[in-house]
């Protein structure tokens, strides 16, 4: 059965997941132009809202909330070439609408772009394959299509998938998605 | 008469300095022939993105201008990026919007409002710190140098007729990836 993911655990992660990223770039000899560890491309999703609420009181990692998840992803493609580690929070719905920009940014811009995708109303009894809302049902089953390697946070002991997908997304070149099953508390 | 779009990004090259640009749709052609350097990456693969490129590369780099060559059936496509750009308040990003009221490179199909959409007044209702609009060369030439040295995030609606060539006739140009790849190197070397 699936768990709650506390929004502390998850922000702890990503600070984790962003030092690394800055280790890894400044082995690539980039030097740090700000003082917060990463960026939060955000398109608030009701789904992560502890962790947004929460994210408002870190200093070191910068949220900027856009208008759509289409902004978000191109927002990345050029923090991705400033040498900026970012993560994007955004919903389903917001994946669905902003298919093209991934496929355009992230596919064959070949931006490492790591998603952190809310299952709303995912039911916690049943898979997210067999969900009777389509807007979950079909979340996997379109990544599959797009050839999106993902991966389900299904409670505390699955935060470690936040920084292999972060990873993953970076050696591949390209998308790479965790699916936060239930809200996060 | 309305401008030339290639004079005014002649007009632009000349004055940008080390400038990052981000040109898309109709000014891509154009600005790789005028600026064929490394430091350019077109909006390429998902029109209306390109404000928000531009603010992504302004946001990783605060020590370098950006300037965004947008169109207005482009931003039309993603018109909530003005309120991202403003909020965000990247004070080293330039905005031109080339207005010609169509969309060129699918036929010259006119946009939604046509030319009478304003997006200067859009620009400063989001929050743009200033919103401008030019008709003349001549006055842009003129007014360039303070307009790339403001506080941004600056709106410059440029009032044009249509380019020579759009993407359609002229090609596409290096792929995104490769042009993400070139800027990249320079951007973190430097």
């Amino acid at each position: 059965m699936p768990e709650s993911i506390p929004a502390p655990l998850i922000i702890d992660t990503l600070k984790d997941t962003f030092r690394d990223a800055r280790a890894a770039l400044a082995a690539e000899g980039v030097r740090p132009r700000h003082e917060h560890l990463g960026w939060i491309l955000s398109v608030p999703d009701t789904h992560q809202k502890t962790v947004l609420a929460a994210l408002d009181k870190e200093r070191a990692l910068r949220v900027l909330t856009c208008s759509t998840e289409d902004e978000a992803n191109a927002v990345a493609a050029g923090l991705w070439m400033g040498g900026e580690p970012f993560v994007l929070m955004i919903q389903h719905a917001g994946l669905y609408a902003s298919i093209n920009t991934l496929r355009g940014v992230a596919m064959d811009g070949r931006v490492p772009i790591f998603y952190m995708i809310g299952l709303l109303s995912r039911e916690k009894d049943k898979d997210p394959r067999e969900s009777r809302h389509s807007m979950v049902r079909y979340c996997e089953p379109l990544l599959d299509v797009f050839g999106v390697p993902h991966a389900r946070l299904e409670g505390p002991d699955d935060v470690h998938l936040i920084p292999e997908y972060y990873r993953l997304a970076q050696k591949r070149r390209g998308p790479a998605v965790v699916l936060v099953g239930l809200e996060t508390s | 008469m309305a401008m030339k779009p290639e004079d005014a990004l002649q007009a632009i090259a000349a004055a940008r300095g080390d400038a990052v640009c981000v040109p898309t749709m109709t000014t891509s052609p154009a600005w790789r022939t005028i600026a064929p350097d490394d430091l350019s990456v077109g909006c390429v693969g998902f029109m209306g993105g390109a404000s928000s490129l531009g603010l992504g590369l302004a946001l990783a780099r605060p020590d370098r201008r950006v300037l965004v060559f947008d169109g207005d059936g482009s931003l039309l496509m993603q018109l909530g990026s003005l309120a991202t750009v403003a909020g965000a308040a990247p004070r080293n990003l330039v905005h031109f919007l080339f207005k010609n009221g169509v969309y060129h490179t699918s036929g010259a199909q006119e946009i939604p409002g046509g030319g009478g959409v304003d997006f200067v007044q859009m620009a400063k209702g989001a929050g743009y710190r200033a919103a401008y609009a030019i008709g003349e060369l001549s006055e842009l030439e003129r007014r360039l140098p303070s307009l790339l040295s403001a506080e941004g995030p600056i709106l410059v609606e440029l009032h044009t007729g249509l380019a020579e060539k759009t993407p359609m006739t002229a090609g596409m140009g290096t792929p995104f990836s490769q042009q993400v790849e070139r800027l990249r190197a320079q951007l973190i070397g430097a």
